[in-house]
């Protein structure tokens, strides 16, 4: 019994124990990141992104001349080691990256808004930073307007659509997605036919003949890679041939989609935030140095995102003077959030943009037709145009 | 105090009690996970009434207990006596089908969540203070409760259903109401629970109730021991806390850990590491000290 008492008494310690003091010779900046579990490749990714701009950075002389470090801390997908890290974290940090996912999100974020601390969430849409404003940034517009300007952008290029089906799998964000989808079909007057695709389906033939019943011009998809390949591939076997007037939807952007059944993905369009057609000599650095890693395969389009929120980090600490004293500690995350609210012209790794009042409201979302694998740029659709 | 011990003990508690709620039933074989449904259920039930309906936070602890309990109460009348297996596959299904309805209700926010639940009281601080008594209060009552039923002769007649259900019916025991009582109790336990965890978090999203619950809590009742009340009460703390003593290197191989704990236990220590031999010699000890006093 003594024993176990000791455990526990040890365990309260660990639990109050510091997470890291403010080291002023060195920013240390958190991230809460989902480095085991479900989505642990994703996390992996993520920090690569963080800590090939912390190296960038360094090489170049750090920030405000002090080297940069980002500390890796996983929160798996669980709200309860989320909210135990995020709880010591605030203790003494200046500015963190994360939470991912949105669970954690939802648990973690509470404790940096009642403790005045921004942590950036990069990769999650506008609905779920949103409450947390502005004490995190949304690196995305609300949804549903974003959504509905590039679907309309993408009904244009065609004039023989009346009728589209939107298969939607019902996670996370996703229902929200293809309800701005069909915003745009609405607005267009075109007749859409919802068909829903269980998380736990694993046939497919069924829902691809009900929706094959309404007689699609075009279909939309808004449900992951795995099950988006296996639909098209069935809608394939029915008979369809136009296959752009296919479209799936930015979170379907994984391996998964060209490898599950790849000549079946040929000529369908996607869209996706990112342009890996982009010819810069930074994102060229950054694309080989993540193919040398890992393996050769291309980089996903969340990758960049925690590398931009490195530098928007550096380019707050400078622009506004932070020191890193901990005794400034209140003040100076003020300043931190304070400053990037709106920030004007922010030289990302693959766009300029700005955030006004924490929302990124300038980013391009660009239109691709899969061709021998890869991606083809068709259209690049700008905020509401 | 500080924020990550008000984490740290708020989460061991909802831990104590849902370990508790599986541990009850499964006095009689019953391996309920309808609970963690239960969870969901109370939760989102008294975080609608609280912020759309603007009710008490009070008001919808009760309801969520009581909407808990009834669910509890419904579902007993078929399965209260039904084999172990049925119990599984009933509480697993429940589990699906309360996240598809949640899913696809738009008021609780459907797979988004729920967001921003106020503070009960005036400040941050005094919800955390008004969370962590009513939680451990909660434990004191809850582990009273079921010590006293450990004791009495209705704790005799489940551990004969647990051993044997002809036996226990010849010796007159009614193993259906027995089980319903359990039941009913784990599902009201666990509604309340579920409320009070989604106030912890201020917020509410369908991957709070998922199957890593089951095997949290599974973890701790087999591992803690799961003839007594008080393995889950000892193991609890120790369970989550123990990942926050693994140096950043082996943070990624905790699943792994666990899992090899959990294998060394079945094997060496089938019960667990508190058994009733244990806790009765403990108890001979304390009386022969209170004997020489």
């Amino acid at each position: 019994m003594k024993k176990l008492v000791g455990v526990l008494v040890l365990l309260l310690v660990a639990a109050t124990a510091s997470f890291g003091q403010v080291v002023t010779n060195e920013w240390q900046i958190p991230f809460l990141n989902a480095l085991t579990g479900a989505i642990a490749s994703i996390g992996e990714y993520l920090h690569w992104g963080a800590n090939y701009a912390a190296e960038e950075i360094n090489a170049a002389g750090g920030i405000a001349g002090k080297p940069v470090k980002i500390i890796p801390v996983d929160v798996a997908l669980d709200p309860q080691k989320g909210s135990v890290e995020m709880a010591r974290i605030v203790k003494d940090t200046l500015v963190a990256l994360g939470p991912v996912p949105e669970p954690v999100i939802m648990a973690a974020m509470p404790i940096a808004v009642e403790n005045g601390m921004m942590s950036i969430t990069a990769t999650t849409s506008y609905e779920y930073a949103a409450p947390y404003l502005p004490w995190t940034l949304s690196w995305f517009p609300p949804t549903e307007d974003r959504l509905a300007t590039l679907i309309a952008a993408y009904l244009n290029q065609f004039n023989d659509i009346k009728t589209v089906v939107q298969f939607v799998e019902p996670m996370g964000p996703w229902p929200g997605m293809a309800k701005g989808h069909s915003k745009a079909i609405a607005d267009k007057k075109l007749k859409e036919v919802k068909v829903d695709v269980p998380i736990d389906a694993v046939s497919f033939g069924p829902i691809v003949v009900r929706a094959m019943a309404q007689k699609p011009d075009a279909i939309i998809l808004a449900c992951n890679a795995e099950k988006a390949a296996k639909i098209i591939k069935e809608l394939r076997g029915l008979g369809w041939k136009k296959m752009n007037h296919i479209l799936v939807f930015s979170s379907a952007d994984t391996p998964e989609l060209y490898t599950t059944s790849p000549k079946d993905v040929e000529g369908v369009q996607i869209y996706n935030y990112t342009n890996d057609d982009l010819d810069t000599p930074r994102w060229n650095a950054f694309k080989k140095a993540y193919m040398a890693d890992h393996k050769g395969t291309q980089v996903p389009s969340l990758a960049p995102n925690y590398y931009d929120a490195v530098y928007m980090i550096k380019e707050a600490i400078e622009k506004t003077g932070v020191t890193g004293d901990p005794k400034k500690l209140k003040e100076e995350r003020k300043k931190i959030a304070d400053y990037l609210q709106n920030v004007k012209g922010f030289k990302g790794l693959l766009f300029e943009w700005d955030n006004v009042n924490g929302v990124a409201m300038t980013k391009p979302t660009y239109i691709f037709e899969i061709r021998n694998g890869r991606k083809n740029l068709v259209l690049e659709v700008k905020p509401g145009l | 105090m500080s924020l990550s011990i008000y984490y740290f003990l708020a989460i061991t508690a909802v831990n104590i009690l849902m370990t508790w709620a599986i541990y009850l039933p499964y006095r009689v074989a019953h391996l309920h996970f309808i609970t963690i449904a239960n969870m969901a259920i109370s939760g989102y039930l008294a975080g609608f009434l609280v912020m759309s309906l603007k009710l008490p936070f009070f008001w919808a602890l009760l309801i969520g207990f009581a909407v808990g309990g009834i669910i509890g109460y419904i579902v007993s009348l078929f399965i209260g006596d039904a084999p172990t297996f049925a119990v599984v596959i009933v509480g697993f299904t429940f589990i699906y089908i309360t996240r598809t309805v949640i899913e696809n209700l738009p008021a609780v926010g459907g797979t988004m969540g729920m967001f921003g639940l106020p503070n009960i009281g005036n400040s941050p601080a005094a919800h955390r203070y008004i969370i962590l008594a009513i939680l451990y209060g909660l434990v004191l009552l809850v582990g009273f409760l079921i010590h006293r039923f450990d004791s009495s002769r209705l704790g005799k007649a489940a551990s004969a259903v647990f051993v044997d259900k002809d036996l226990a019916t010849s010796l007159g025991v009614d193993i259906k109401k027995v089980g319903q009582l359990l039941q009913v109790f784990s599902c009201l336990v666990a509604g309340g629970t579920g409320v009070l965890y989604g106030f912890i978090y201020k917020s509410f999203h369908l991957d709070f109730f998922t199957f890593h619950l089951v095997g949290v809590f599974m973890t701790t009742i087999f591992v803690g021991g799961y003839t007594t009340l008080w393995g889950s009460l000892l193991m609890a703390p120790v369970l989550y806390g123990l990942p926050l003593l693994f140096p950043k290197e082996i943070q990624s191989w905790r699943m792994v850990i666990y899992g090899v704990i959990l294998i060394l236990i079945l094997v060496l220590k089938p019960e667990g590491f508190i058994t009733r031999k244990f806790v009765y010699n403990i108890g001979i000890r304390l009386s022969r000290k209170r004997g020489k006093i």
